[in-house]
């Protein structure tokens, strides 16, 4: 019965790590669509190795020592010498630190330093996203390239949802849409994040884009599409009660598409 | 009884002889009003499981909603008119089932059962002392505590609702009433009742560390300590330090609310069609606030669960625990790494990428001494004599769980790898499987292994293994799988996932997920069965029915009041296991060691 | 058998760290008022307002109260129990006074129009002297406690000392703390 049970236990460990790799295994994240998200990707799948390893290892080691333990009679030597629990302690500790600073100094800093250090490129699309309960308000700044003044006290949600100042000649050539983006492939992307009342969170699962946006701050996001296509932005910052379903388009497309569309776009908005 | 009040006659480890004799109290001063820390850590048992009930029930709703996204559940609109009409909750009453189920099962279950119940219950036991330090204030962080639970429970009765904007609370979103419905009164509430629950733990905080302090019997020196109190030291030291900027931050985020203050509120904020007049606060300043407490909070946590399963396990494999002085150092290295570390919450926060650099690096040196830990209870089972009990079964599943929990770690302190995995269902797997898992079996294990000394009685066997096989593979089915909803990119407390395209896909894991949650809380009615029903008809326990070491096994189950009759002196370290003695192989501590 | 004697000396010893214990939570929760502060202080909208003299007034009589305490201290160590006391009746007297001058120097304010949200600077004013005067109505307590001893007949020096000890370290411990803040809105 003792045996049986300690079977049984040690099945579970066992089958609990090789099922959880298996399943691990099958699953896809969303398709990259970026060039720094590469390198996140790289960093991910090194630690889901490295974890997966060691997980099972651990799992299956755990699995064995039950099933070792339960036919024992007789306990082995009381203390490992002082020696094999330093060396024991240390190699692991030591193996550990190596795993996971190590993966963070060879590859994941120099990943974030690249996308938060590397100067915006000149050619960049810069894009204004305003926040709010629950949509993003997109703005292209035209070609004058520089944005309107906004003043929150000329917000009005239907006509003015970024609270545009009428006179402000920069502003006249802006292009403002409702959560739809779009960009050109291969070309850097800039985008200014605002939030007009709480805290939300732009992302962009297949680019491996995500970033507070907080009111009060203007933080970026600098990144590179590298594949067209149709993709969707999330939020990820509970912002009130329709945060589940606060969902914006990103559209990566030719620059001809692209200039197509900005031009629909800045129709159908209308004189101002 | 004790009459401990400030400067009364003191209750001393130097007394010698018997304990002195007074009059029996009554029912209310022995098993209500009790200043005995075996009757507190009871009722902050008892108290913590009614939460936990709350808890799973919330828990439940949360699952119901997200397995079967469309489904009216008309039986519960009867029950929950308001949250769930027709059927189908809205999505304010989601966000406050949310909020709540986070809050009320770390800090008014695991905190009330395993920190404050089983830290009052064992310290002054396994200490060798009769009674806490500070009886008297241990007596009032119970009713405190009480009183906070309830606070926390009322909030979902008023205007608006419970709190809804997460267990984190961040402003804007918790600072305005407009923002969600949740942060009418419902938020005030939840500020105030966690105002009271920390000074509640930190009464409770006080105790413990001059108990380890300063009533240790004679011959216990720091080192022959059992891993149990070593944590539940470093784990109230932690809490202590932790806890006053949630407070002042709390006091803030008040004055925001109901005082017209921009702590954490900056100019410009448009709200249901209003400019607020506030200007020049930062809601990152709330996040820095907050996580300088929330990442020692689950230290706090986590802590005693380790601890007591490196207590629980030497008493089934027969032999000491492997690396005990290493482990000791491990534990006092994580309580200091803990303090400095609470920007890995906020990589994508909008903090300076410099700040995210530091702590992605020096969060990653944690692993080094968890490691280590991990592997010392690992270690411990070579060489064992295996018993398969109850409280082992879920021992091991602790020591599984930190592993799989621990290394889910890795990727969230790696900034790079945060980016992608921030505010998703990998955080939700990883903090329930640590936070949800290790204390959760280690609170089992707990219950089942101390049941025993603490009502007299055993609980069940055959119910309890049944009851881990419920809870262990349902377990980690659900938060494994959430880790890759996580990479998926499912982001968290959505009310569904039904909007995004991209996230057609998880509806099949959903289900599963959901199915397995209610496998996994209808197990835990076996164990709720085996706790009554052991509480009155169960087999009389022995003073020592596992032969453990640990001096509480000195007296008898459950202990008189006053505990020692002669106050013990300890001879031995905690894990005397494999050595022949009269009682068999094993010697507790008060056993004379054989002269080296 | 000096037994009762050891069960005493523990028993202060537990107060004394329950004392630093508590001590420094407090000492956590100012320093948490502070980087908040210093936070806030490099935003744009920061707005010195005018703090009103009683407060210079206001420190001079907390300051007087840990005088009169030390005084007291000290005689009843010699056993001048007259004169110690005294010392407890001057120290209450000018904690409630410091008490009374704090609520006069918020009265003034709003009277200035100087309210909690007026600017930044008022918010972390009000809010911190608020807290700090939260403390030392506790700390009121313990002298109370500590002066109700000194009063009575009948004492054990030793253990009156070590008693009258807790309460000298959480009111001189305030006091740092009175003086920490009143420097920290007064100058940055």
């Amino acid at each position: 019965m003792k045996t049986l049970e300690g079977w049984l236990v040690s099945l579970l460990f066992a089958g609990t790590a090789i099922a959880g790799v298996v399943y691990g295994s099958g699953i896809r994240m969303p398709e990259l669509a970026s060039r720094h998200g590469a390198g996140i990707d790289a960093m991910l799948a090194y630690l889901l190795v490295t974890v997966g390893g060691l997980f099972l290892a651990g799992y299956l080691a755990l699995a064995y020592f039950i099933w070792r333990g339960v036919r024992r009679a007789e306990i082995g030597p009381r203390f490992a010498t002082r020696k094999t629990e330093i060396l024991l302690s240390g190699a692991l500790g030591l193996g550990m630190a190596v795993i996971a600073e190590g993966g963070v100094l060879a590859i994941g800093m120099p990943v974030w330093q690249e996308y938060f250090a590397a100067a915006t490129p000149a050619d960049a699309i810069t894009i204004d996203v305003t926040a709010q309960q629950f949509m993003w308000n997109v703005r292209y700044p035209g070609p004058d390239g520089r944005f309107g003044r906004t003043d929150p006290r000329l917000v009005d949600d239907s006509s003015n949802p970024l609270g545009l100042v009428p006179d402000d000649p920069a502003g006249k050539d802006d292009v403002v849409t409702l959560n739809e983006i779009a960009v050109v492939v291969n070309r850097p992307v800039r985008i200014q994040l605002r939030s007009k009342d709480v805290i939300h969170s732009f992302f962009l699962p297949n680019f491996r884009v995500k970033q507070d946006a907080v009111p009060g701050m203007t933080p970026e996001v600098v990144f590179v599409p590298t594949r067209t296509g149709e993709f969707e932005i999330a939020c990820a910052e509970l912002c009130g009660l329709a945060h589940y379903r606060m969902r914006g388009f990103f559209h990566v497309l030719t620059a001809e598409q692209f200039e197509n569309w900005l031009r629909l776009q800045s129709a159908a908005a209308g004189g101002r | 009884m004790s009459t401990h009040v400030l400067g009364g006659p003191p209750r001393s480890p130097h007394n010698v002889g018997p304990a002195p004799v007074e009059h029996e109290p009554g029912f209310i001063r022995r098993y209500v009003f009790s200043t005995d820390h075996k009757i507190i850590g009871i009722q902050y048992i008892l108290t913590g499981l009614v939460m936990a009930i709350a808890g799973a029930a919330l828990a439940t709703l949360i699952r119901l909603q997200l397995g079967w996204p469309e489904h009216h559940w008309l039986w519960l609109s009867r029950l929950l008119p308001v949250g769930m009409p027709s059927g189908v909750m809205t999505p304010e009453f989601y966000l406050a089932v949310v909020t709540m189920h986070g809050t009320i099962m770390v800090f008014f279950f695991v905190s009330f059962v395993l920190v404050s119940g089983f830290g009052n219950y064992l310290v002054p036991l396994q200490v060798g002392a009769r009674d806490m330090a500070f009886p008297f204030l241990n007596m009032l962080s119970y009713w405190i505590a009480l009183l906070s639970a309830v606070t926390m429970l009322a909030s979902f009765l008023v205007e608006g609702g419970a709190a809804a904007a997460g267990w984190t609370a961040y402003p804007p979103l918790s600072a305005v009433a407009a923002a969600v419905p949740g942060s009418q009164m419902g938020q005030t509430i939840w500020l105030l009742s966690m105002a009271l629950f920390i000074a509640s733990f930190t009464m409770s905080g006080l105790n413990i560390v001059a108990t380890v302090f300063s009533v240790r019997a004679p011959g216990l020196s720091m080192m022959r300590l059992p891993l149990t109190v070593w944590s539940y030291f470093i784990a109230s030291i932690l809490g202590l330090l932790a806890f006053p900027p949630l407070t002042a931050a709390a006091v803030m985020l008040l004055l925001d609310r109901h005082f017209g203050t921009s702590f954490f509120l900056p100019s410009g904020l448009i709200i249901a069609n209003k400019v607020l007049p506030n200007t020049g606060g930062s809601p990152l300043l709330w996040q820095h606030l907050f996580w300088f407490l929330g990442h020692p909070e689950v230290y706090v946590l986590i802590l005693p669960a380790l601890g007591i399963a490196c207590d629980i396990l030497p008493a089934f494999t027969r032999k000491p625990v492997f690396g005990y002085r290493i482990s000791v150092w491990c534990l006092v290295a994580v309580g200091c790494l803990s303090m400095i570390v609470w920007g890995h919450h906020m990589f994508v926060s909008g903090m300076s990428p410099f700040s995210g650099e530091y702590f992605s690096l020096v969060t990653l040196t944690i692993t080094v001494p968890m490691t280590i830990f991990g592997v010392n209870m690992l270690a411990s089972l070579w060489g064992a004599k295996l018993q398969l009990t109850t409280a082992m079964l879920f021992s091991l599943g602790v020591i599984a769980l930190f592993g799989s929990g621990g290394l889910g770690g890795l990727f969230l302190g790696n900034a790079t790898a945060d980016m992608q995995l921030h505010d998703t269902y990998f955080v939700v797997g990883h903090f329930h499987m640590m936070i949800g898992g290790v204390t959760l079996l280690a609170t089992f294990g707990a219950i089942y292994f101390w049941f025993p000394k603490m009502f007299g009685r055993m609980m069940n066997e055959t119910l309890g293994k049944l009851h881990f096989w419920f809870t262990f593979a349902p377990f980690f089915l659900i938060f494994f799988m959430q880790h890759f909803l996580g990479l998926q990119g499912a982001p968290r407390r959505y009310y569904a996932f039904t909007a995004f395209d991209y996230l057609q896909k998880t509806r099949g894991q959903n289900l599963v997920i959901s199915i397995a949650a209610m496998v996994l809380i209808s197990g835990q009615f076996l164990f709720l069965v085996n706790f009554v029903w052991s509480l009155f008809r169960g087999h009389r326990a022995a003073a020592n029915p596992w032969h453990a070491t640990t001096l509480e096994w000195t007296v008898a189950s459950p202990p008189p009041h006053g505990n020692f009759d002669a106050v013990p002196v300890v001879q031995r370290w905690a894990y005397e296991y494999g050595v022949q003695t009269i009682d068999g192989d094993f010697a507790v501590q008060t056993v004379p060691s054989v002269s080296a | 058998m000096n037994a009762l004697a050891d069960d005493i000396t523990l028993r202060e010893d537990q107060m004394r760290l329950g004392l630093w214990m508590f001590l420094a939570t407090v000492t956590m929760l100012f320093a948490a008022f502070t980087s908040a502060y210093i936070v806030r202080r490099s935003g744009s909208d920061w707005r010195h307002v005018a703090l009103p003299p009683i407060l210079w007034l206001n420190t001079l009589v907390l300051g007087a109260s840990s005088v009169t305490l030390e005084i007291a201290s000290r005689a009843g160590l010699e056993r001048r129990w007259r004169a110690a006391g005294g010392g407890f009746a001057a120290a209450l007297v000018l904690g409630f006074g410091f008490l009374a001058g704090q609520i006069g120097a918020w009265r003034q304010m709003v009277a200035e129009g100087v309210y909690l949200p007026s600017s930044p600077h008022s918010s972390f004013f009000y809010m911190m002297t608020g807290a700090h005067a939260l403390h030392v109505v506790a700390a009121l307590a313990v002298l109370l406690w500590s002066a109700a001893a000194t009063w009575s007949a009948g004492r054990d020096v030793r253990a009156w000392d070590a008693q009258v000890g807790l309460c000298r370290t959480f009111w001189h411990y305030l006091g740092g703390v009175w003086v920490f803040l009143f420097a920290l809105v007064s100058l940055y």
